[in-house]
Order: C-alpha cells, then sequence, then structure tokens
C-alpha cells in the first residue's frame, strides 16, 4: 500500500443478534479429563478430597 | 483470507475486555479498564459490544474493591447501557445482563441515566423448575450478578468468608449477594448449583465451571464436601487461560476471602 492510497476503517457493524448469540450461547458438548488429568486433579485438591471420581460412562453408541 | 464472523470478533474482543478487567482486579487500579476504555470502544461498535455483553463485570473493580469508576470507564458503560438494550425477543441473558448492568450504574450513584419501567427486574422463576444442569448453564451465563450487596462489599466479604451469616433470614434474600431474583433462585437450590459445578468440571466446562463456582463462592450452605476452594483452583489451573475463566475465578476469591487473588 502506498501513503497515497486511502485508508479502509476497519469498523465492524454489530447487530443485535450478534450480541445475542455471545451472550446466550448453547451449552458447549462435553470433554471428560484424562486419567492424566484426574493425577493433576488429586495433586491439586490434595489428599482426595475433590472431586475424583472416574468421569461418568459416556453412552455406547449404536 | 476469510475473515472471521462478527460474532467471533466480539468473543474475541470480550475475552480482550475481561483481560483488562483482571488486570484491574488483579493490581487494584484503574489501570486495566482504562486502558481500553482510552481507546476504541467509545467510537467503534465491537468494543461497545462487548462492554455490553461482559456486561457489569466491566465495573467489577469499583464494585468489589470500592472505589469509583473512572469517568471514562463509566460513559463507556453508559453508552453501552444505552446503545444496545434488550430487543422485545431477546433472551432472558440479555434481559438480566441488561438490569445488572443499570443495578450497577444505580448502585454507584454515579450514573446520569435514569430508570425507567423498561429497567424492572425480569422474570427469575422458571429457575425453579428447571432441571439442574439448565440451572447451572444459565446461572454461569448470569454469573456478573453474583456481586456482593452495594452496602456488603470489600470487607464485609471477608465476614461471609468467616460464616458471619447471622443477619440472614432463611427463604430471603441472601445475606451477601446482591438482591435479585436471580440470586434467591440460587440460594433456593444451592445443592443443584453444587452439582453443576461439579458435573461442569468434569465435563471440562471452565467457564461454566467457573461462574458456576463464583455464584458458590457468593453463596451460604454450599456443601463442604464439594471442597469449593480446590475446586477453584484446579479449574484456575485448567482453564485459567481465558480471561473470561479468570475473572470469574478472581471473583469468586474475592468474595470468598475479601481479599484480591
Amino acid at each position: 500500500m502506498t501513503s497515497t492510497e486511502p485508508v479502509v476503517q476497519d469498523r465492524t457493524k454489530v447487530l443485535d443478534t450478534d450480541i445475542e448469540s455471545v451472550l446466550n450461547p448453547g451449552e458447549a458438548e462435553g470433554f471428560y479429563r484424562d486419567s492424566r488429568e484426574c493425577a493433576v486433579l488429586a495433586l491439586e485438591a490434595g489428599a482426595g478430597k475433590l472431586l475424583l471420581s472416574p468421569p461418568t460412562p459416556r453412552p455406547k453408541k449404536g | 483470507m476469510e475473515q472471521p464472523d462478527t460474532s467471533t470478533r466480539l468473543t474475541g474482543a470480550v475475552r480482550d475486555l475481561a483481560s483488562h478487567v483482571v488486570s484491574a482486579l488483579t493490581s487494584g487500579d484503574h489501570a486495566g479498564v482504562s486502558a481500553l476504555t482510552a481507546g476504541t470502544p467509545a467510537d467503534d461498535d465491537l468494543g461497545l459490544a462487548a462492554v455490553r455483553v461482559l456486561g457489569a463485570d466491566v465495573l467489577l473493580p469499583s464494585v468489589l474493591l470500592r472505589r469509583p469508576p473512572a469517568p471514562q470507564e463509566l460513559a463507556v458503560f453508559e453508552k453501552a447501557v444505552i446503545a444496545f438494550p434488550p430487543a422485545p425477543d431477546a433472551s432472558v441473558t440479555s434481559r438480566w445482563t441488561h438490569w445488572a448492568m443499570v443495578r450497577t450504574l444505580r448502585d454507584l450513584g454515579t450514573s446520569a441515566i435514569t430508570p425507567s419501567p423498561d429497567d424492572a427486574e425480569p422474570d427469575a422463576a422458571w429457575l425453579d423448575e428447571v432441571p439442574w444442569q439448565v440451572l447451572t448453564h444459565q446461572l454461569a451465563l448470569l454469573a456478573a450478578l453474583a456481586v456482593p450487596r452495594a452496602d456488603h462489599a470489600a470487607g464485609a466479604t471477608a465476614d461471609h468468608a468467616a460464616g458471619n451469616t447471622a443477619d440472614r433470614t432463611a427463604g430471603n434474600a441472601p445475606s451477601s449477594v446482591a438482591d435479585s431474583a436471580v440470586a434467591r433462585a440460587a440460594e433456593r437450590r444451592t445443592v443443584d448449583v453444587a452439582r453443576g459445578f461439579v458435573r461442569a468440571v468434569r465435563r471440562r466446562g471452565w467457564l461454566q465451571a467457573a461462574g458456576a463456582g463464583r455464584w458458590l463462592a457468593a453463596l451460604d450452605d454450599v456443601p463442604e464436601t464439594l471442597g469449593l476452594d480446590a475446586g477453584l483452583e484446579f479449574v484456575a489451573h485448567m482453564g485459567g487461560d481465558d480471561p473470561r475463566v479468570a475473572l470469574h475465578l478472581h471473583a469468586a476469591r474475592l468474595l470468598r476471602t475479601g481479599a484480591p487473588a
């Protein structure tokens, strides 16, 4: 771009629907912890005080 | 290269704004948010919309640390309230977040905005009927309502942390949470919120977990077996890179301890 070219302002027009979609998203798909993260949790929580039960079984496909 | 859509750009702007709020909460001064408001938001739809989405939390440092907002912060906040009222067919989230912004201005006592009949509290009775999973999802979206009462912020949160709830009347408004129909619904279903917090952690829904954890930090009668403090630490460890998560966690810690994290 040369200095003589006009500078185009990068303005974004935000609609109510854009705000609505960010304010009110659906619940995201869940991703369950793997065993490595469970181990981190055990260290973080200390002495097995918290949330150390195994993940809820996922529904079987088919 | 294809440009991200407006919602994606707006989400990015909200994250940036949340990051500035966290910085202000951490540093205890206006530098974080003021740095942002000195730039584009006042004149840029995207920035102003980001203020509308982050909502009352934009002024959270003023609310929690009990200090008046900087004039420029306040001006941008008011502009967002006026520019983006809930549409007639808006979601309850949109209605409640807008209501929370107006309440924040009213409680800070520094706004030129005059409350109108449209600013009446939206309905929340339906929160009593929804499954606990839906309750938690919805409360997490409305976590900006989980703030101390206007006459109960700062040092009073330490009383809450110490279990000083003698003035609480069972079944009425929570003693330390700013009153709203949403807060009353949360208090009636504290165990369900705790259950939802655990579910969110196990689903790796860090933003929802942080929002639910913030509510729990503001509520009385949270089951001790939940291990809320350790749970909040874990959410910070796993999801704290998202400034929106970090913001809720800072608010939760301030609510529980009365001191910045």
